[in-house]
C-alpha cells in the first residue's frame, strides 16, 4: 500500500505540471506561458500524508466458507456499531423468464418478501419485523436475485431466523400476489406520466427489441399468475448451492456461523413437505443478444417543455480486457460530471441542460449499452443533439490531453477509498466479483490496471466501441417546436405513444 | 463488548454502558469551536476509515427571498460553483473589465426586456437581439481566462465524492467527501469561495437554472403538482414559492443581484462547517482558523417578516396535466422547537411507515391506492404537515381523500395503542443507530440542527422528545391541527392529450437474439 499511496501523490504532481497544455483552452500553444490559476500553484504545495489503508482481502479482513448444503459465506465482522447486516444473491433473473410472463421473475422477489412464509403470515412478519425496526428486502432483477436484512445486533437471532424463512419458505399469499400485481397495473397505467419513464422504457426496447434486457410490461403477462408460478420460480433458482450469503457487523464469527448453519440446514426443523436442500439447478438456456447497430432517429410526441434526448448502441459484455480504458474513456467523454466534455459544451458553455452525460456500461452480462443523454428545451433540440455528436466523433478523431487523462485516473484512483468504508457493501462487492466470475484478485489488481491506461488506449477504444454511425436517437418531446427538424441525424421513425392495455 | 466499547471511544462517541438502549445512553462527543468572526465549526472524530465528510452549511435559503427575485438561493448555490479570483481563472486582472462590460450589456438588456412587457408592444425588439449578440461576444473573449469548472475537476481528481450542493427553503449547504489528507485543500477551496467568489459564466447558468426547473417542475406531475399546493397553502409566508423560483424570475435576474444576495447572506457569522470522520480536531480547528479566520463578519441578515396568517378555510387547487391523477392534502403546523412537531413527525410514521401503518393497512391493502405517505418537517418557520397519494383505480382522488380523513379522524377519538408507540420508539433507536455509519449523514444532521435552532445537540433532545410521545398529547395535537379548515387539498386533473392513440403496436420489435 505503501507504493500505492506515492504513487498517487507523484501522479499529483505530474498532472498539476501538466496543467499548461490544456485541451480545453484550445489554441494554446505549447511554448506560450503556463496559464496556471493562483490557486493551483497553491494547491501544488499541500502536502497530502498517505493514507493508511488496504483492500480487504479475503482470508484475512473477510471470511469466506462453503457451508454442507453448498452455500457460500462470507463474512466481515465489525463492532463499530451494534448492528447486523445479511444479503444474499442468488443466481436466478428475468434473463430466464419467457416473454410471455414478462414480470413473473420480479414479482416473485417482491412477493416473497410481502407473501409471508410457511409459518408466518405477511402480517406476522410485518408485524415482528418492523417492532424492533429492522429491514427485510427481497428482489429479482435481470440477472440476480436476493435479499437484504438490516437489525440491531441485538435482534440478529430473531432476524436471521424470518431472513432464512423468507429465503428458503416464502409462502407467495395470493391476497399479496394480487395486491402487488394491482400496483404493478397501475404502474403500467402511468408509465407515459413521466418524460424520463418513457424515454427509459422506449431506448431499451428500441436497443434489445423482446430480449429481457429490453421487454415492455405489460398487463396481460402478469394478469393471470399465481401463487403456484411463483413458488415454481423460487423452487427451481432458490436452492442453498445457488445462493451466495454476506453477512457483516457486530458478532463472533465462530458462533454466527453456527446459528447460520441451523438457520439454513433445518432438516430436522421441517419434517413436512420439501426440505431446503442441495440439488441441481436447471435454468433455461439464456437468450443471446447478437451485437449489431440500429441507426436512426425515433421520436415521440409528448406536449412537454424539454425534448428528452438519449443515443447510443450496444457496447460490450462484463469482463471486455477494455473494460478500465472504456470507464477513462467515458469519464472524458461524458461520464465524469463537469470534468467532462459533454458537459462542458452542452452544459457550462452554451447552458443548454441541467443534465447531461454519457454512460458506458462495462458490468453487463450479455451486451451492455453505450449511451449519452440530455434534457434541453424544446427550442434547442437540434443544437444539443449536434454538440453531443460532435464530442462523440471528437473523441474517436484523436488523443486526449494528457491532463484530461491524468484527471480522470486521479479522480478513479483518489476516490477507490470510498468503496471500502462499509463492510456489507465490501462484502458485496466480493460477492459479485464471485457471482460473476471476475477475476478473485479484482480488487486488489483494479487500481493498477486504471494507472496503465494511456492515451492510445483511450483513442483505440473509443474507435472500436464507439460507433456514431450506428447510433440509435430517441427523443421524446413536442416535435413541432424543435429548433429545426432532425432528419439530417438519420431516417425519421415516429414511435405512437400507446395508450397501456389493462383490461 | 468491552472492545467494542474502546473502538466506540475512539469514534468519538461515549457510551455509558450501564443497562438500556444504546442510543439512549449516548453523548456524540463533538468538539465544537467558533471562530471570531462568527464562523462556527463543528468536529466529530470517527477513525473507521481513512475519509473525511465536509459539509458547510449557510442559513439562507428561499425564504430569505421576495417577490421578483425568487429562486435566487438556489442560483446563487449555483454560481459558487464558478470559481474565484484564485480559481478557474488564470488572469483575473484582464477578465474583470469583461465581466464589468457583460454587466452593462445585461442591465440594458434587462430595460429591453420590461419595455417589450408593455402591453401595447407588440414582440421582440431588434435591440434585444444585438445585445444578447454583444454579450455572447463578450463571453467569448472571456473564456480565454477561464480555466472550466477548475472547483469541481480540483475536487474530482483529489477523490472527493458525493461532491454537491443544494438549496432549500431553510438553508444552502455545500458538501463533499475526500480522502482525509485532503483536509487543508477543503479548507482553502471552500474559504476562497466565500472570500472571493467571482459569478463568472453567469448568463449560460442562468440558462442551465430554466432548464433544471423545466426538468423538476414543468414536465414533472409531482413537480408542477408541489408547487401549486405551496402556493395556494401560504398566500404570505415565502414557503409560498418554490425554490427553484418563479420562471419569469430566474430568467430576469442579473449578476449583481446575485452578489448583493450573495453578500448580505454568505458570511462567517452565518456560516457552520461541520467536518465528520478522520480528523484530528486540533488540526482541523488550526486550518478554519488559518482559511476561514481572515473573513470578516457581516452585519446579520433581515429577519424574515412576514407570517402566514391563519387559515380560515379549506382550499382546493386543480392542475391539469397531461398524468394520471394524484392528490396532495397539507396542514399548516409549527415549525421545529415547537412542543408539538415532535408529535407530527410520530404521527406521520404510525400513518404511513412501513407496512403495519395505517395508511398501508388501511387505504393500501384495500386497494384504494397504491401508495400514501405523511410528512411532518422540522422547519425554520411554520411549515405543513403533508399527506401524499396515489390512487389505484377504479377509485378516484375524493375516495382516497376520504379514506384518509377517515385514518386522521380516528387519531383524534381513539388513543393509539401501546404496541405502535413502542415499535415507533424501537424503529426510532435503530434508525439513529443506522445513521451514525455515514459521515455525511452525521454531518448534515448535526449542521442542520445546529443551523435552526442553533445547536447540535438538538439532535439528541429531538429524538428524546420524539420517544416521550403519548398517546394523550397525539390527541390533542391531531385535534389541533388536523382539521379542515386548516387544509389545503391539491389534485393534479389528467388533461387528455390532442392525440391519443390506443393499441398501435410499433413495428419496431425486432429480436437482437
Amino acid at each position: 500500500m505503501h507504493k500505492r499511496s506515492s504513487l498517487t501523490k507523484a501522479l499529483t504532481i505530474f498532472f498539476i505540471s501538466t496543467f499548461l497544455f490544456s485541451a480545453l483552452t484550445s489554441g494554446l500553444l505549447a511554448q506560450e506561458r503556463p496559464r496556471l490559476s493562483p490557486a493551483a500553484k497553491k494547491i501544488a504545495t499541500f502536502e497530502y500524508e498517505e493514507l493508511k489503508w488496504k483492500v480487504p482481502e479475503v482470508g484475512k479482513e473477510v471470511k469466506r466458507k462453503v457451508l454442507r448444503n453448498g452455500m457460500i459465506l462470507y463474512l466481515m465482522e465489525n463492532h463499530e456499531l451494534p448492528t447486523f447486516e445479511m444479503r444474499a444473491i442468488v443466481r436466478t433473473g428475468s434473463i430466464y423468464e419467457p416473454v410471455e410472463q414478462t414480470g413473473l421473475a420480479s414479482l416473485a422477489g417482491t412477493v416473497m418478501r410481502t407473501g409471508g412464509t410457511r409459518s408466518m403470515t405477511p402480517d406476522e412478519l410485518n408485524r415482528r419485523l418492523e417492532y424492533v425496526g429492522a429491514r427485510l428486502s427481497s428482489w429479482v432483477g435481470s440477472e440476480s436475485g436476493g435479499a437484504s436484512l438490516s437489525c440491531l445486533s441485538k435482534d440478529t437471532d430473531e432476524a436471521l431466523q424470518m431472513f432464512a424463512d423468507v429465503l428458503m419458505h416464502p409462502g407467495f399469499n395470493e391476497e399479496q400476489l394480487e395486491l402487488e400485481k394491482e400496483k404493478r397495473k397501475d404502474a403500467i397505467r402511468r408509465r407515459n406520466d413521466r418524460p424520463g419513464s418513457i424515454l427509459n422504457r422506449e431506448f431499451n426496447h428500441l436497443l434489445y427489441a423482446d430480449h429481457p434486457y429490453g421487454r415492455i410490461q405489460e398487463w396481460e403477462q402478469i394478469k393471470d399468475l399465481t401463487p403456484e408460478d411463483l413458488k415454481r420460480f423460487h423452487q427451481r433458482y432458490f436452492k442453498p448451492n445457488n445462493i451466495i450469503l454476506g453477512v457483516a457487523g457486530d458478532f463472533n464469527t465462530k458462533r454466527i456461523i453456527k446459528k447460520i448453519e441451523k438457520a439454513f440446514l433445518p432438516d430436522k426443523i421441517w419434517q413436512a413437505g420439501k426440505s431446503w436442500k442441495k440439488g441441481r439447478v436447471d435454468s433455461p438456456a439464456r437468450p443471446k443478444i447478437t451485437k449489431s447497430y440500429r441507426p436512426g432517429v425515433y421520436l415521440i410526441e409528448k406536449e412537454i417543455t424539454q425534448s428528452n434526448v438519449r443515443m447510443g448502441h450496444l457496447g460490450v459484455k462484463l469482463g471486455n480486457p477494455d473494460e478500465y480504458a472504456i470507464r477513462v474513456m467515458n469519464f472524458i467523454l461524458g461520464g465524469g460530471s463537469f470534468t467532462s466534455r459533454m458537459t462542458s459544451k452542452v452544459r457550462s458553455d452554451e447552458g443548454l441542460a441541467y443534465s447531461v452525460r454519457s454512460s458506458f456500461d462495462t458490468g453487463s452480462k450479455d451486451y451492455g449499452t453505450f449511451s449519452a443523454s440530455c434534457q434541453t428545451k424544446v427550442g434547442s433540440t437540434h443544437r444539443a443533439i449536434e454538440l453531443m455528436l460532435e464530442e462523440i466523433k471528437k473523441i474517436q478523431e484523436g488523443l486526449v490531453a494528457e491532463e484530461e487523462l491524468q484527471t480522470a485516473k486521479e479522480a478513479y484512483i483518489n476516490k477507490y477509498v470510498f468503496n471500502f468504508t462499509d463492510p456489507i457493501s465490501v462484502l458485496t462487492q466480493l460477492m459479485y466479483i464471485e457471482y460473476n466470475d471476475r477475476p478473485k484478485d479484482y480488487l486488489q489488481t483494479y487500481l493498477d490496471n486504471v494507472r496503465k491506461v494511456t492515451r492510445e488506449d483511450v483513442l483505440r477504444v473509443a474507435k472500436r466501441y464507439l460507433e456514431p454511425e450506428g447510433l440509435t436517437l430517441l427523443v421524446v418531446g413536442d416535435i413541432p417546436k424543435f429548433d429545426k427538424p432532425l432528419d439530417d441525424f438519420g431516417g425519421i421513425t415516429v414511435i405512437p405513444l400507446e395508450e397501456p392495455r389493462i383490461d | 463488548m468491552r472492545k467494542a466499547l474502546e473502538i466506540l471511544i475512539a469514534l468519538g462517541i461515549l457510551l455509558v454502558m450501564a443497562s438500556g438502549l444504546f442510543a439512549e445512553k449516548m453523548r456524540l462527543n463533538v468538539v465544537e469551536h467558533d471562530l471570531e468572526n462568527g464562523m462556527k465549526i463543528l468536529i466529530l472524530e470517527r477513525h473507521t476509515s481513512p475519509v473525511v465528510s465536509f459539509y458547510l452549511r449557510f442559513k439562507v435559503g428561499s425564504v430569505d427571498e421576495h417577490p421578483g427575485i425568487t429562486g435566487i438561493a438556489h442560483l446563487c448555490e449555483h454560481m459558487m460553483f464558478k470559481g474565484t479570483k484564485n480559481v478557474g481563472t488564470w488572469n483575473y486582472g484582464a477578465e474583470a473589465p469583461l465581466l464589468n462590460e457583460i454587466d452593462s450589456l445585461a442591465h440594458q438588456w434587462r430595460r429591453e426586456m420590461e419595455c417589450t412587457k408593455h402591453p401595447l408592444y407588440r414582440g421582440d425588439t431588434p435591440r434585444l437581439e444585438e445585445l444578447r449578440q454583444e454579450i455572447a461576444e463578450v463571453q467569448q473573449e472571456e473564456r480565454g481566462y477561464i480555466i472550466k469548472d477548475e472547483l469541481w475537476e480540483t475536487y474530482m481528481k483529489n477523490g472527493g465524492i458525493r461532491l454537491n450542493a443544494s438549496t432549500g427553503n431553510d438553508g444552502t449547504q455545500y458538501y463533499v467527501s475526500l480522502p482525509a489528507s485532503r483536509l487543508e485543500l477543503w479548507a482553502y477551496l471552500e474559504s476562497d469561495r466565500m472570500a472571493n467568489p467571482i459569478f463568472r459564466e453567469f448568463y449560460s447558468e442562468r440558462d442551465v437554472v430554466n432548464e433544471e426547473r423545466r426538468l423538476r417542475t414543468d414536465d414533472q406531475p409531482w413537480g408542477k403538482l408541489w408547487e401549486e399546493f405551496y402556493a395556494a397553502a401560504f398566500t404570505a409566508h415565502p414557503y409560498s414559492w418554490p425554490v427553484v423560483g418563479w420562471a419569469t424570475d430566474i430568467q430576469m435576474i442579473l449578476r449583481e443581484d446575485v452578489e448583493r444576495f450573495f453578500r448580505t447572506y454568505y458570511a462567517p457569522n452565518n456560516t457552520i462547517a461541520v467536518v465528520v470522520g478522520d480528523v484530528n480536531p486540533e488540526r482541523v480547528i488550526d486550518l478554519c482558523e488559518r482559511y476561514f479566520g481572515p473573513i470578516p463578519p457581516q452585519e446579520p441578515p433581515p429577519p424574515v417578516i412576514t407570517e402566514e396568517p391563519p387559515q380560515t378555510g379549506e382550499r382546493r387547487v386543480n392542475v391539469q396535466f397531461d398524468a394520471e391523477p394524484i392528490v396532495a392534502i397539507g396542514y399548516h403546523v409549527p415549525g421545529g422547537g415547537d412542543p408539538d412537531q415532535p408529535v407530527l413527525e410520530v404521527i406521520a410514521s404510525l400513518l404511513s411507515r412501513g407496512k403495519t401503518s395505517r395508511f398501508y393497512k388501511n387505504i393500501v391493502e384495500r386497494k384504494l391506492a397504491t401508495s400514501v405517505n405523511a410528512y411532518a418537517p422540522f422547519s425554520r418557520y411554520p411549515e405543513l404537515f403533508t399527506v401524499t397519494a396515489t390512487p389505484l383505480k377504479p377509485h378516484s382522488t375524493q375516495e382516497v381523500e376520504e379514506a384518509i380523513y377517515v385514518e386522521l379522524e380516528k387519531l383524534k377519538t381513539e388513543p393509539v395503542s401501546e404496541w405502535e408507540l413502542e415499535k415507533f420508539a424501537n424503529q426510532l433507536e435503530a434508525n439513529f443507530i443506522r445513521g451514525m455509519k455515514s459521515n455525511m449523514g452525521m454531518a448534515w444532521r448535526l449542521g442542520n440542527y445546529q443551523a435552526l435552532v442553533g445547536d447540535w445537540r438538538h439532535l439528541l433532545r429531538h429524538k428524546k422528545e420524539l420517544g416521550a410521545v403519548t398517546p394523550e398529547e397525539i390527541m390533542r395535537v391531531a385535534k389541533r391541527y388536523l382539521n379542515d379548515s386548516n387544509r389545503t387539498v391539491a389534485t393534479l386533473v389528467k388533461k387528455e392529450s390532442k392525440k391519443k392513440i390506443t393499441r398501435v403496436k410499433p413495428e419496431s420489435s425486432r429480436p437482437y437474439y
